[in-house]
């Protein structure tokens, strides 16, 4: 019995706490219609803060924490608000998801700079712990306040949105933030407000909920993301259901953790909540088919067969080359280059071509790792590279069967669960806490690999020679296929295509890739472990897919290597940039808001360079008629073809 | 070829079928959370025959469009291809089974090209019927017959509205479809360009294909229909030959009759 009650007692606070995050992402999604993946991100920084205040600058705890939860979240709220939501008002799902991805790795990174996570930080909890007895339970007077300022905030919230004009205009917005401005409403004045809020809400979430977990800033930031499963449960919508499942939640968690023996059982505990998110995800009604596009603009063109062999050879060739000056470090740090743009060639193909989005890639190419050390041994037989793409296609298959209908926001959130669970508690289940598996580097007959320089110069043929394939898969009959599903998966039912099928491939063959690139990514440092293959790793991948443009292999080759050579950079960048998350997140709220990125940026100045030069196009008018009477367009032609038109 | 006007009003309230129908829906509602778009239709498209569809906006005639290709699950009611009850496949099995349409709200393959776009329906044919005509050729002549030629290399997202239009109708012809349905395939065409448009219509049932049409064009529609179905509120309210039903009270009073700004105009 008392077990059972101090567990009810935690659980029920786990709760209050997840109910609390539920809370402000339901608010923000509500009157803004932006997901935000920061919210949690938000709280971890808001916990850190309050540390500063009142631990670290001795302030009393009742000031710094009105300093934090009542000053700084609202004006950061207002901050980020005015400079990055507001501009996103209507944009297409996957801009509010790189944008918001892109705040939270910035705020991960901003923390990782401020309080360095090498030293141990300890946040107290309130009146020192002290408690009371209550039969047999001791329920302290920290839990008692996160239950009340729970039910106090609920409370609020109800009267706000049920009784005050604001509240209601406020829940108008999302509907219709165009009527709303018409009948006198102030919708940017309503979404400033909702910032403030769910920053606050958000701040007082991490605040309480550190000295219950740890004050760490990544486990800070994921275990706020389990907050997310409740507000899923809510359909992001129904703030009382959020909270019965938030409740639920915490207390599923806890009891499991309590009468569970085994040491697996108790690690089923932290991913309990990402479990449930996925669950409720494939539960969740889904729309109807219709169009709906992860990239949006213009891509540009695909380079033909002779373009993309030459520029593989000069690939490879450029890589022998510089590979003949290079030291030992510097040889590994560009083999690693060449594993992560594989990883990013195969959101190329995911994404770019097919727009479905996936943050657990990292957990298919850890997959492949250890596939690869398993099956390969110590002499890296080619049987491991085998099973490592092996291994790696069936996990996409499997989790591409109930993830197929999902789209956009839903489809992002469940492959961020499924990394999530292998995370916490699969890859820490294989390895062993601490613990690491040795990977040996493919061993191909007749060809020596095992040197770093030959080595990398493997690595930059695999990937030459899966780019070349890619791009002849876009330009053959399956790749125009795969471009019509993701343009109108509609049209497509209606002409005969099994949608799903076409998905489920791709999917399969992406996570494939992969688990190819495992192999690779292994055999760069010859030795993984479960940080390896974390699941924010998997997000920082979908981010610099985008930097670098997440639709030319040139692309995601530039966004790979960005982030590799980061540590070749890192001696000679100012202190308050020397973090990769940091810049990561600057850059993808900057050149990613372009799904072509910087690669499609090259793309436009070499065909800029091409038309300034006169080489092969003018422009032409046809007669034609448009539903505005217009008589004519304009067309570039080139040779002979006309190209493109405007009008 | 057009058939007796007693032969069109199907009694209402039985399962008997048009016995020449290649597509026949019968009773089919579709309520949106509570708002009745369809209210037990029931009509039928014949082999060799343009069958018109028309009616004010909002009348559901894309709804039953969707009801048709499996886009959207009907309330209540049966879809019938031939002797077939499809009822419970999904979209891309009834398109395998020869029906193929066009789309009001544009649904082109924006990033590929004319061509390409052509091309990939007549490839998605190649994989699931045992005709393997070369897609190109397939494509190429299709590309000529909607008259889109001189496009062939564009992008379809840079194209006017009516020639996306016409991309959309020679991406379902490219699935030699036995039934094809037209949803305003003519707005933003031109006078010449809906006359050849016409003309192209007639040509095709000359193969027995069945067409389908939604109109608002209502000169278009007198000239090519062996017969028009009147939708209005969700329900038919008349059946007939272009000529009973422009003469029809009923047709008159809720459509024809009425000034198009009342009922919002052709969209
Ligand atoms: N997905 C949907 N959800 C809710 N209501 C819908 C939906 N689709 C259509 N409707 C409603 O059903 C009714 C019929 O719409 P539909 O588009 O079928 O009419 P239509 O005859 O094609 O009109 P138009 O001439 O404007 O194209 C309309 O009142 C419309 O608002
Ligand atoms: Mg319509």
């Amino acid at each position: 019995m008392a077990i059972f009650l101090s567990f009810t007692v935690i659980g029920l606070v786990a709760g209050c706490v997840y109910a609390l995050i539920a809370t402000g992402l339901v608010v923000t999604y509500n009157t803004t219609g932006i997901f935000n993946f920061a919210h949690g991100a938000i709280a971890m920084v808001g916990a850190y803060a309050f540390w500063q205040f009142w631990q670290g600058w001795g302030w009393p705890a009742p000031l710094a924490l009105v300093m934090v939860v009542l000053v700084l979240a609202p004006l950061f709220g207002l901050f980020i608000e005015r400079l990055l939501m507001r501009p996103l008002r209507g944009a297409p799902v996957d801009l509010t998801l790189v944008v918001t991805l892109g705040l939270l790795l910035f705020l991960v990174g901003l923390a990782q700079i401020i309080w360095d996570p090498s030293e141990v930080r300890n946040l107290p909890s309130f009146f020192n712990g002290d408690g009371k007895r209550i039969g047999y339970v001791l329920v302290t007077y920290h839990e008692v306040v996160a239950v009340a300022a729970t039910v106090a905030i609920a409370i609020a919230l109800r009267l706000l949105f049920n009784t005050t004009r604001t509240g209601i205009a406020m829940r108008a917005v999302v509907d219709n933030a165009d009527l709303l401005a018409m009948a006198g409403g102030r919708p940017i004045r309503i979404q400033q407000l909702s910032w403030m809020l769910s920053s606050s809400i958000a701040a007082l979430a991490g605040i309480l909920l550190a000295p219950i977990a740890r004050l760490d800033i990544l486990l800070l930031t994921l275990l706020v993301v389990d907050g997310y499963a409740a507000a899923i449960i809510g359909r992001l919508r129904n703030l009382p259901l959020a909270v019965a499942g938030a409740m639920a939640i915490g207390l599923g968690q806890f009891y499991i953790s309590g009468y569970a023996n085994a040491d697996w059982v108790k690690r089923v505990q932290y991913v309990i909540p990402m479990v449930v998110l996925f669950a409720v995800l494939i539960l969740l009604p889904q729309d109807r088919l219709r169009t709906a596009s992860f990239t949006g603009a213009v891509a540009p063109r695909v380079a033909g067969l002779k373009a993309s062999l030459v520029w593989g050879l000069v690939l490879v060739a450029g890589t022998m080359l510089v590979s003949t000056g290079l030291s030992g470090p510097n040889l590994r740090t560009a083999a690693n280059g060449f594993a992560l743009a594989l990883v990013l060639l195969s959101l190329l193909l995911l994404t770019g071509y097919g727009g479905m989005v996936s943050i657990c890639q990292l957990t298919f190419v850890g997959l492949g790792s250890i596939a690869m050390g398993k099956v390969g041994g110590d002499g890296g037989s080619l049987l491991g590279v085998l099973a490592a793409i092996g291994l790696a296609a069936g996990a996409g298959f499997l989790l591409a069967l109930p993830t197929l209908k999902m789209r956009g926001l839903y489809l992002a959130l469940a492959t961020f669960a499924f990394a999530a669970v292998f995370d916490q508690a699969v890859f820490t289940q294989i390895f062993g806490t601490g613990g690491n598996q040795t990977v040996a580097r493919p061993n191909i007959p007749g060809i020596p690999t095992g040197s770093d320089q030959a080595f990398l110069v493997l690595c930059s043929v695999v990937f030459a020679a899966a780019a070349i394939g890619v791009l002849a898969f876009r330009r053959g009959s399956l790749g125009r296929r795969l471009v019509a599903v993701n343009d109108s998966p509609a049209a497509c039912a209606t002409l005969g295509v099994n949608v799903n099928r076409t998905k489920l491939v791709v999917f399969t063959a992406s996570a494939a890739m992969c688990g190819l690139a495992g192999v690779l990514y292994g055999g760069v440092t010859k030795q993984v472990d479960a940080n390896s293959f974390a699941a924010l790793l998997s997000l920082v991948a979908l981010l610099l897919a985008r930097i670098g443009g997440i639709n030319t292999a040139t692309g995601v080759l530039l966004g790979a290597f960005t982030f590799a050579l980061f540590p070749t950079f890192l001696p000679h960048l100012p202190d308050f940039l020397s973090n990769q998350f940091l810049l990561t997140g600057i850059a993808a709220v900057s050149v990613g808001r372009d799904p072509n990125g910087l690669g499609g940026r090259i793309a436009q100045g070499a065909e800029k360079l091409r038309e300034l030069l006169g080489l092969d196009r003018k422009l032409v008018s046809v007669p034609v008629s448009s539903d505005d009477g217009t008589a004519a367009a304009v067309f570039l032609e080139e040779e002979g073809r006309l190209v493109s038109a405007g009008h | 070829m057009s058939a007796p006007a007693t032969e069109f009003a199907a009694p209402a309230g039985t399962e008997r079928r048009d016995p020449h129908a290649v597509v026949e829906v019968v009773d089919v509602s579709v309520n949106f959370g509570g708002i009745a778009a369809l209210t037990d239709v029931r009509l039928s498209a014949r082999e060799g025959q343009i069958t018109g569809l028309i009616g004010p906006n909002g009348a559901g005639k894309t709804t039953l469009f969707n009801v048709i290709t499996g886009l959207q699950e009907p309330t209540h009611g049966r879809v019938w291809f031939g002797d077939r009850d499809v009822s419970g496949l999904p979209p891309y099995k009834r398109a395998r089974r020869g029906v193929a349409r066009t789309f009001q709200r544009l649904e082109v393959f924006g990033s590929l090209t004319v061509f390409e776009n052509v091309l990939a329906a007549a490839e998605f044919r190649r994989s699931w019927s045992n005709d393997d005509t070369p897609a190109r050729t397939v494509a190429a002549e299709i590309i000529r017959r909607v008259g889109l030629s001189v496009v062939a290399d564009a992008r379809v997202d840079s194209l006017p509205t009516g020639l996306a239009r016409l991309v959309e109708l020679g991406r379902a012809l490219a699935t030699r479809p036995r039934l094809l349905l037209l949803d305003e395939v003519g707005s933003g065409l031109s006078h010449e360009e809906t006359e050849a448009l016409g003309d192209l219509m007639v040509d095709l049932t000359r193969d027995g294909t069945a067409i389908l049409l939604v109109e608002h064009d209502v000169e278009l529609v007198m000239r090519v229909c062996d017969r028009i179905f009147v939708l209005d509120f969700g329900r038919i309210i008349a059946t007939g030959t272009p000529a009973q039903v422009q003469k029809d009270p009923a047709v008159q009073a809720a459509y024809l009759g009425a000034a198009p700004e009342s009922r919002g105009g052709p969209s």
